[in-house]
């Protein structure tokens, strides 16, 4: 029973997730700022154009000459000339004219294959409360969020978005990012315009393509992709690139030209049992279960490709008909490190009950590409991941473990490919093919125990490799409404008698037909 | 003898001429801000070209001013004063869509003319900025006027005779209407969106 609960939770869990993934964002309070439209940042937002991306780099600010593009003058927090007193005065900085905020609001209707109900076939015993329905058609509420961004001047830009209602339920979302960004620091240090900016708060790691600000309405599966270890391995790695993080981040660069790199380190947040913290008082809680913190690091490189010198170096290019997006080719490379903590009950070598942690090393490692020319988008991601896999050690005579020893490590790899073809500025066809190899995910399906279910959310795929093609279109009704078509071809799946690996189907796959409305306000 | 007689019988029908133009005025109602009213085509009448070049500016995501009216043939500069990148299209003139024309992409400070032959309202738009729109109004005589705030207009210096009266509003039906102009003459229109 527990088993099928716990199915029926990950199927839906899996579809609200490949939903709701996308949680894209836009900032329609930087239109009422400069009035101007979404489409100065997006292609089809949340996607950014170039100047977008410029507009980022630069601290949520025109990259050039901000003050004469404002429609709404700041309020200033102390006179400029107080610059002169200081430290004897506050530095004077700045707010927005008017609150920056944004909101947000999606729905969907999904349509899931005839075969969804397969997995009750694992049930035997005639209770309905083991053979939970999902329904073929579903309409599902999705989130309506807050999200407020902008600059306070002196080039430190902030940015907070949070989720007021998911599901349909109350404030149970939560915090995405929340964050200041120090812009240009490095000119302190006489570094080059640009070369050092520093980031503190809770953010989204500086991923190659966003999944937090995904355009599509389900997430790139490899951002997503925990590493559990097959059985017989001691590894329950929860973590997931596309977690947010707690820590800081040095960045330099930028996205529309040249290089970029941006270096991170942060708390861990695995999967392992977190500590109590709960003997300090006032009790205070931790977002961390070790004093280790986690490192990331990304380079990427981006080369446009005009063939005029000029335009090639201004944000966007010179086209005939007016400005649009460079034609370029970028590429980069991430690497995360980090240690999964696990705590166990063992032993002493003198057979003295204590907990023993085991911290494991694992690392992800990928490369990155984006092409782009005129409309077309071509992008893609590969990425491989590694869990040192750190095996309890029981000595001979004894009933616990009293440390650990390396065993074969857990891995997994995968990525996507994207075609993003912007028909008209309204409309753009998306064709998506997202790869995942994960040999512990496919023995762990046939292994599952009805006690003991499978911790991926792809209960039973046929093979270690799981394909998922996406097509799909997107329509913006007005520049801040949009509506979203996906039909996501599945992994193929197969259902097995709890416990062995007798099948009680042949591979089928649970398709989905997915259709988002939202709006931005 | 004979060419002085000549010149002098031609300033005194100048002087004739001049005594024989007058104003149209009016007011332009059912719509606020700023309207347009011109005296359409005289058949059989052409006017010569104004040499100078007025300047479109495209200034803090906007075009300034938002509505300019010339005279056919005349040349307009455009100017990019944003340091992002702008360009300058118009889907039609007048309404007729195969004048469309596109003026492409240039940086800060630089100009691009366009001599605008062809009468009409000629919608002005960005390609990266769809909400900025600025107008021209290309009047086919050298006789049109904008209102003032309260709607009022006075087209100066109109030869007394019969005319069609074109105005013109922003998101509005434009109204034509015959006129014969003698001395200082009326014409109200009532614009509807």
């Amino acid at each position: 029973m527990l088993r099928h609960r716990r199915m029926f939770a990950i199927l839906f869990s899996v579809a609200v997730l490949l939903i709701l993934c996308g949680t894209s964002q836009a900032i329609p309070a930087f239109s009422r700022q400069y009035g101007t439209s979404c489409s100065t940042c997006h292609v089809d937002f949340p996607k950014l154009n170039d100047f977008g991306k410029a507009f980022k780099d630069a601290g949520f600010k025109f990259p050039k000459d901000d003050e004469s593009f404002i429609k709404i003058p700041p309020i200033l927090l102390g006179a400029q000339a107080n610059k002169e007193l200081f430290p004897h005065s506050i530095w004077p900085g700045s707010i927005p004219g008017l609150p920056p905020i944004g909101l947000r609001y999606n729905h969907f209707f999904q349509v899931v294959s005839a075969n969804r109900n397969n997995f009750n076939l694992q049930d035997t015993t005639g209770n309905p409360a083991n053979q939970p329905f999902i329904p073929r058609t579903d309409f599902q509420t999705g989130l309506f969020s807050i999200f407020t961004a902008g600059n306070f001047g002196s080039d430190i830009a902030f940015w907070v978005d949070d989720d007021f209602s998911v599901n349909g339920a109350n404030s149970n979302g939560g915090l995405g990012d929340g964050y200041l960004k120090f812009v240009n620091v490095g000119r302190f240090l006489k570094l080059p315009t640009d070369a050092l900016s520093l980031r503190f708060g809770q953010f989204e790691l500086d991923l190659p393509f966003s999944q937090a600000r995904s355009w599509n309405l389900s997430g790139w599966d490899i951002y997503a992709q925990p590493n559990i270890g097959a059985p017989g391995q001691n590894v329950n790695n929860g973590f997931s690139l596309d977690a947010a993080a707690q820590g800081v981040e040095l960045s330099g660069g930028h996205q529309y030209r040249g290089y970029h790199y941006s270096l991170a380190i942060v708390n861990q947040n695995t999967g392992g049992t977190p500590s109590p913290g709960n003997n300090v008082s006032p009790q205070v809680s931790f977002m961390s279960d070790s004093n280790f913190k986690d490192l990331y690091g990304r380079f990427s490189y981006r080369f446009n490709l005009e063939s005029d010198p000029a335009s090639r170096n201004e944000i966007q290019a010179a086209g005939a008909t007016g400005p649009r997006d460079h034609t370029y080719l970028s590429l980069g490379t991430l690497y995360f490190y980090g240690r999964s903590v696990q705590r166990f009950s063992g032993v002493t070598t003198s057979n003295t009950p204590v907990v023993i942690t085991a911290r494991e090393p694992f690392y992800r490692v990928g490369g990155d590409f984006n092409f782009n020319y005129h409309t077309f988008n071509l992008f893609g991601q590969f990425l491989y991941g590694r869990d040192q896999n750190l095996l309890p050690l029981i000595p001979n005579g004894l009933m616990l473990p009293t440390g650990f020893t390396a065993g074969s490590p857990a891995h997994f790899s995968g990525g996507f490919l994207e075609a993003d073809y912007l028909v008209y500025p309204w409309m753009m066809t998306i064709m998506r093919w997202d790869r995942v190899n994960s040999t512990a995910d496919f023995l762990n399906g046939i292994g599952a125990d009805q006690n003991a279910p499978p911790a991926s959310p792809f209960l039973s795929p046929v093979s270690t490799v799981r394909n998922r093609f996406t097509p799909g279109i997107q329509f913006l009704i007005h520049a801040n409404i949009k509506t979203s078509f996906e039909y996501q071809i599945r992994p193929r799946q197969i259902v097995y008698a709890p416990g062995t690996n007798t099948a009680l189907t042949s591979p089928f796959r649970t398709n989905s037909a997915v259709a988002g409305l939202e709006f931005v306000y | 003898m004979s060419r002085n007689l000549f010149v002098t019988a031609l300033v005194v029908l100048a002087m004739c001429l001049a005594a024989n133009a007058g104003t149209i005025s009016g007011k332009v109602s059912g719509v606020s801000g700023e309207s347009v009213v011109y005296v359409d085509v005289i058949q059989g009448k052409t006017f010569p070209a104004p040499s100078e070049h007025p300047l479109m500016d495209q200034k803090g995501l906007m075009f300034t001013p938002h509505i300019m009216v010339v005279q056919a043939g005349t040349t307009v500069d455009f100017l990019n004063s944003d340091s992002v990148a702008h360009n300058v299209f118009w889907t039609s003139v007048g309404g007729n869509k195969k004048l469309t024309h596109n003026l492409g992409t240039w940086p800060k400070g630089e100009k691009r003319s366009f001599k605008f032959d062809n009468p009409g309202a000629v919608p002005l738009l960005c390609n990266v900025h769809p909400e900025m729109a600025g107008y021209i109004i290309v009047s086919p005589t050298p006789y049109f006027a904008t209102t003032d705030k309260s709607g009022a207009y006075k087209i100066e210096n109109v030869p007394d005779g019969s005319y069609t009266l074109t105005a013109w509003h922003e998101g509005a039906k434009g109204q034509s209407k015959p006129v014969t102009a003698a001395g200082d003459t009326k014409a109200d229109f009532t614009l509807s969106k």
